[in-house]
């Protein structure tokens, strides 16, 4: 709450309201009818701007009056860019404008850029099965750009951020003015001769709503269509959708949008390659500790019927050797001696035959643990494979004279082959 | 111009086969270990990729060369 202690000067109370007014106001379009034109002699024009309802001062400065080639004649209809100014000394307010345009001209400008679309939807352009997918992993990507604007900064800025290892190329263009469209045509023409472009983005950062003629330009449209890489367009308007951003492969709202869009994030790549590196680990260890498993399962079938088959013969010597003293005991008057000499004798035989059963059943056991693939991982066995990569099994494949590879645990040895 | 191969969707996509191919139980042992071996090349080729941190900005100059080439020079970003 104010006091009459703290009473404000008059020029503090023109001053507040100045910046009240002014702060922060944006050029806005303004449509209205001409009214009380006068040109002073400073070079200053002064006018009013009216509707049905309302009216507000006017005044165009000297130095942009220059550049207006409207008539602003009694009673035109004109839309006016400006923003409110406050003269402090009297404290009166003026929308003060700095471009002009007829309503004729804004509603044949409508017109044309109705035709264009026409044109370019009855050619397809805007179908969205025309839209080209963008790559995963673009490495060089051009932008088509004005060289000193901030479309560059920003993209440049989300591509350290989410997916540092790429190349920019800029292919700097006029993005406003006359100049605009045949640049930006030019420029795309010039990225589609750089090598190993992957994605094109063009665009501009922010701008006036008559800032993006240059993107509703039939040639530029129909050069978007023509890069033969996709292109994201990023006009930097949120509000207008411009006939490039229809034509484009995609649309982004601002410039770090479609970079954004360009760029996969770096953490999540990442991530996707250390499950890839364990998937891999996980896929080659389980094949072998199955196929081991199967070995093993194998090498147990075959022990245990050689073992079987080993006992029963070692049942059958037994019941020999114990029925043949008494067999012969009951018939013939064997000294014995000789029953006692018959017995050690059969004893070696059963040894040996054991021993003989002991020692396929090693040798088997050495057979599968050869062929077991962990051994392949490491341990003491090597596999010989022809220049050609081919494994070399039997011993026809080894041709005298011929090189060979001999692979072991920890590496490749170059080997040849000295005989057959 | 750098010529870095943009390989790294090849590399990802092809590793994925891999790993699903490793899955299957009646592959030819030699047959995994190329596949094995040749996947651990293409995870090296993506991490090489993934550890380049550096972002190149280069400007494609107005003027072309005289045989009409196109010639950049890095932007100072």
């Amino acid at each position: 709450m104010s006091t009459p202690e703290e009473a404000w000067s008059v020029q503090r109370l023109a001053r507040t309201i100045k910046s009240r007014v002014e702060d922060g106001f944006a050029p806005v379009w303004v449509r209205g009818e001409v009214v009380g034109f006068k040109r002073y002699p400073s070079g200053h024009w002064y006018f009013g701007l009216r509707d049905e309802l309302a009216k507000v001062d006017c005044v165009i400065w000297r130095s942009a009056a220059g550049r207006i080639d409207t008539p602003l004649t009694e009673g035109t209809e004109i839309f006016a860019l400006g923003s409110p100014s406050v003269w402090e000394e009297r404290t009166s307010l003026r929308f003060s404008i700095t471009r002009v345009m007829p309503a004729s001209a804004v509603g044949a400008a409508a017109q044309q850029l109705e035709a264009v679309r026409k044109r370019l939807a009855a050619d397809g352009l805007f179908d969205p099965s025309r839209k080209r997918p963008l790559p995963a992993f673009p490495y060089r990507i051009a932008v088509v750009t004005s060289a000193a604007g901030a479309a560059v900064h920003d993209i440049i800025t989300v591509a350290r951020r989410r997916w540092p290892g790429i190349e920019l190329v800029v292919v700097g263009a006029a993005v406003q003015g006359e100049q605009a469209p045949a640049e930006l045509v030019h420029a795309l023409a010039v990225v589609a001769r750089l090598p190993g472009v992957e994605l094109c983005i063009i665009g501009r950062g922010g701008g006036a709503r008559e800032d993006l003629a240059a993107f509703n330009d039939e040639s530029v449209c129909r050069a978007i269509v023509a890069c033969p890489v996709p292109v994201i367009s990023a006009v930097g308007h949120e509000v207008d959708v411009t006939l490039a951003d229809l034509v484009a492969d995609l649309r982004a709202a601002t410039p770090s949008q479609a970079a954004e869009f360009a760029l996969p994030e770096r953490r999540e790549v990442i991530e996707r390659v250390l499950q890839l590196g364990a998937g891999l680990e996980r896929g080659v260890t389980d094949l072998l500790a199955g196929r081991r498993d199967r070995m093993q399962r194998t090498r147990e079938r075959m022990g245990n019927a050689l073992l079987g088959r080993l006992h029963a013969a070692e049942r059958r010597l037994h019941r020999a050797g114990t029925a043949l003293p008494t067999a012969l005991a009951g018939r013939v008057r064997v000294p014995r001696a000789r029953l006692d000499g018959v017995a050690a004798r059969l004893r070696p035989a059963i040894d040996r035959r054991t021993d003989r059963a002991a020692a396929d059943l090693a040798r088997l056991a050495a057979t599968l643990d050869a062929l077991s693939p962990l051994a392949v991982l490491g341990r003491g066995y090597a596999m010989a494979r022809d220049a050609a990569g081919r494994v070399l099994r039997r011993r026809v494949d080894f041709v005298p004279g011929s090189p060979f590879t001999l692979r072991v645990g920890d590496g490749d040895i170059d080997a040849r082959v000295e005989e057959s | 111009m750098s010529d870095t191969p943009a390989t790294l969707g090849d590399d990802l996509t092809r590793l994925e086969e891999i790993v699903r191919r490793l899955e299957d139980d009646d592959l030819a042992l030699e047959e995994a270990l190329q596949l094995f071996e040749e996947g651990v090349g293409r995870l090296k080729g993506a991490k090489t990729r993934l550890a380049d941190a550096e972002t190149r900005v280069m400007q494609v100059l107005k003027e072309t060369g005289e045989d009409g080439a196109l010639r950049l020079e890095p932007l100072d970003g």
